[in-house]
């Protein structure tokens, strides 16, 4: 060979990953002035930045946080899982129905199955996810309302499952230590494990994953199944929160975790995305819901504004990030 | 630097000064370049020569930083590559561009569909895709198959067909014969000894030194982003040429091949077929043993291939490893222990690399599991081996955290390569491991294959070069139809061998 090219002089660059994540941080501290200032001209107090504000959102997003987490691993793999409003309905509703010491139990159990069912569609039918998961979603709906009889269920949430959703340890909400262990046992498997580097190898190019000798079904099935999981486990705190079980409960959190994850910079055709970028997808888009409703918008004008962002946003960073070959 | 004023005529097209430089990296420095109008130009040099460059910014893909372009004298300035197209230039590249699920016809009036009423006249965009490729020598592509359907020399050819539908004044050709047989090289051939007689400027960059002697008239060659020389073909012997590449001289350019001896079969197949294109193939390969796969493209070369690797469903037959049976269903089945197979696949694009993720993350993509330590990957062991393969594949990288879509072409292919040899193979399959790789790389993998064959590994290495047969193998299986035609070992390794009985002429009629 010849003589070496002589390397690019290294200076500070934010990669096509941390950009995202930057740009989003930024948003959030935007979101927080304008509703400071909101507040300040309205109520004379900067109410955002209390600590008892802030820990509320966050609580909040936890539920939010998790469902989106699962998704991260889905729509990393070039998927999606459509089937998540429903699956933490079941979940919800099938844990108040069991209740007592198996009640989280079974509602993970029921989040694993419908995933596993999910990535057997997916690996072995070879059905494409979007239609495969939104058939389940509509599947899971149908049982339920079975299962009811179309009325609101009259069983209540177990201690346990109240007390994850709403308790504190020190100050601190239960709910967001269990969204913090999820995100790390995520991080972990994203970053250290071999499904984790499976599933960016997938979402990459799954035919040389496949040629390389990747488990390529068993990690769509993995991948489907925590993603199931995350959203059993959001139902059962959901439950938790709110006392009950209800049917619709996980409706609104199909877009806003989808939403979440392509924020943080994950790309929505798979294979690229930090955990990182989609913890703060989530925090931006539950602090952007609370401060439009502290600024008393009207719910139509809340949806427009909120589509609004997450489509300026993209356009800010979402094209031109492709790697040159 | 010399210039050869051979035809005479003003340069059609011809570049001053031009520089090009990506970040730090210079692609191009000071290059001065003219082509004539009714000559081929051959254009040399290794991967990351600049020679990609040169036709970037002919073809108004890429902008130059400094300098500028003159056409027929007027300068221009190419905003866009539709614009180089309206002045005549066209350009085949390196990447295929068709749209794999479009038909024929309509891939090569892509840019410029016939029109009647206002929509598409798909009879005359039929007419005009047949005409094209009655032209190139390619009756037999039906232009309403869809291009996906199609083998990779052939979707070759049309890309060939839709360049000539720009009707263009200087063609460019990059790579445009690496996927090709040799008979569609001649075709190819044919068609553009037509050009150049027609008057049309034809410019072509290709690593293979006999086709640019059968078919070049003027060679300029490319190093390190400078413009060496240029010469009139047959002015420069082979080595001058190749020393002008690389800058040093080279001894031999294959390693030398050990005594033939009896090998102990690592890898035996018998009656191996699938669905028509696999007609029973009874093939051994030997510890220690380099055999080639020879024949026209598309005699079931790349199925045996994938067959073996158990990508292929519904294959009947016996494959025997290290003389047991076994039944490989998925790539995940033959890298296993007891089976140990590696298969650098043909397209390193798409199936070798991920191209966005980090060299060390490709590198380890196929040693996941074994680099394991209960869920998760042990970080030491793993680096070790991501610094171990950098080092045994001389990989050319800035750092392993890097894309490996920024590697060169050469270095791409070896990290492909070296993935697969983290994994301890003792079966290699290549799939044409060398095309489009610049000839110091080359090099470094035909020394490789000898050391892993003298390292006990069983080699089965398909090539669409005859050079690369028979300088590297130790027995070639010359394939048609779906069958070994004929097994060549030792002296038996010719071209003219090899060329009958991939035409499945019979050795003895041929030399007649």
């Amino acid at each position: 060979m010849t003589a070496a090219a002589s390397p690019p002089p290294a200076r500070f660059r934010l990669s096509a990953e941390d950009k995202p994540i930057v740009v989003a941080a930024g948003f959030i501290l935007v979101i927080l002035a304008v509703g400071t200032f909101y507040t300040l001209a309205t109520q004379g107090a900067a109410t955002l930045l209390s600590p008892t504000y802030l820990l509320q959102q966050l609580q909040v997003g936890a539920f939010l946080g998790i469902v989106a987490a699962g998704m991260m691993l889905v729509i990393l793999l070039g998927h999606i899982d459509l089937s998540v409003p429903w699956t933490l309905a079941a979940a919800a509703m099938m844990a108040t129905a069991v209740g007592g010491g198996a009640a989280i139990p079974v509602a993970l159990g029921i989040g694993l199955v419908v995933g596993v069912v999910n990535g057997f569609g997916v690996a072995y039918l070879r059905i494409p996810s979007m239609i495969f998961t939104l058939g389940v979603n509509a599947v899971l709906r149908g049982l339920m309302v079975a299962h009811t009889g179309g009325f609101a269920p009259q069983t209540k949430a177990t201690e346990l499952m109240q007390w994850l959703a709403v308790g504190k340890i020190l100050g601190v909400p239960v709910a967001l230590l269990v969204w913090a262990l999820v995100s790390v046992l995520v991080v972990l498997m994203l970053n250290r494990s071999a499904l984790g580097k499976s599933i960016y190898a997938i979402g990459n190019k799954e035919a040389a994953a496949y040629l390389s000798g990747v488990p390529t079904r068993r990690v769509f099935i993995l991948a489907f199944g925590l993603c199931g999981m995350c959203a059993g486990l959001a139902g059962a705190l959901l439950a938790g929160y709110s006392t009950k079980a209800y049917q619709g409960m996980g409706d609104a959190y199909l877009l806003p975790a989808i939403a979440a994850v392509v924020i943080g910079g994950t790309n929505i055709l798979g294979g690229r995305g930090r955990y990182l970028g989609t913890l703060v997808g989530v925090i931006l888009i539950v602090l952007l819901n609370s401060v439009l409703s502290i600024m008393q918008m009207p719910e139509a004008g809340r949806q427009v504004i909120y589509g609004l962002v997450i489509i300026g946003m993209l356009l800010v960073y979402g094209r031109g990030a492709r790697v040159t070959s | 630097m010399t210039e050869v004023n051979e035809a005479g005529g003003a340069p059609h097209v011809s570049l001053r000064g031009v520089t090009k430089r990506y970040g730090g990296v210079t692609a191009l420095e000071g290059v001065d370049f003219s082509c004539r109008l009714g000559s081929i130009h051959a254009v040399l040099g290794e991967n990351g020569a600049g020679k990609s460059t040169l036709i970037k910014i002919m073809s108004g893909v890429v902008r130059p930083d400094e300098g500028e372009m003159r056409i027929a004298g007027a300068p221009v300035e190419f905003r866009h590559p539709a614009e180089a197209n309206r002045a005549g230039i066209v350009c085949i590249f390196q990447e295929l561009s068709l749209l794999p699920d479009l038909t024929v016809a309509d891939n090569i009036s892509i840019a410029d569909p016939p029109r009647r009423f206002g929509l598409i006249d798909s009879r005359a965009q039929r007419r005009r895709a047949e005409a094209l490729l009655a032209r190139i020598g390619c009756e037999d592509v039906n232009p309403l198959l869809r291009v996906r359907d199609l083998p990779l020399s052939r979707r070759q050819m049309v890309e060939i067909a839709k360049a000539l539908a720009k009707d263009p004044k200087v063609l460019i050709l990059d790579e445009a014969t690496s996927a090709l047989t040799a008979a569609d090289v001649e075709r190819v051939f044919g068609v553009l000894r037509r050009l150049k007689a027609e008057g049309v400027s034809i410019l072509t960059i290709s690593h293979r030194m006999h086709e640019i002697e059968a078919v070049a008239d003027m060679c300029s060659v490319f190093r390190n982003g400078r413009h060496v020389e240029t010469f009139a073909q047959g002015a420069r012997s082979a080595g001058q040429i190749v020393e002008m590449m690389i800058g040093r001289e080279i001894s031999a350019q294959f390693p030398p091949k050990p005594a033939p001896t009896p090998k102990p079969p690592v890898m035996e197949t018998k009656g191996l077929s699938w669905e028509g294109r696999l007609n029973g193939i009874d093939l051994h390969v030997g510890k220690g043993e380099i055999v080639g796969l020879g024949g026209l493209d598309g005699q079931g070369q790349k199925e045996l291939l994938l067959a073996l690797f158990g990508v292929l469903k519904g294959v009947s037959g016996e494959v025997k490893v290290s003389g047991k049976p076994v039944r490989v269903r998925s790539p995940l089945e033959a890298k296993r222990a007891g089976i140990d197979m590696a298969l650098i696949p043909e397209d390193r694009k798409t199936e070798g690399l991920l191209l966005p993720m980090s060299i060390a993350d490709n590198l380890l993509v196929a040693s996941l599991d074994r680099l394991s330590k209960g869920p998760f990957i042990d970080a030491k062991a793993a680096a070790a081996a991501v610094e171990d393969g950098i080092r045994r594949l001389r990989i050319k990288i800035g750092d392993a955290g890097d894309p490996v879509a920024t590697l060169s072409g050469g270095n791409q292919q070896k990290v492909v390569i070296a993935k697969w040899l983290m994994t301890g193979p003792k079966t290699i399959l290549l799939n044409d491991p060398t095309r489009g790789i610049d000839v110091g790389t080359k090099q470094e993998i035909y020394r490789l294959l000898r050391e892993l064959a003298d390292a006990g590994a069983a080699i089965l290495f398909y090539s669409t070069d005859y050079e690369e047969l028979i300088g590297c193998c130790d027995r070639v299986a010359v394939m048609y139809d779906g069958r070994v035609r004929a097994e060549l070992e030792g002296d038996e390794i010719t071209e003219r061998n090899i060329v009958a009985s991939a035409l499945a002429m019979d050795a003895r009629e041929a030399a007649e």
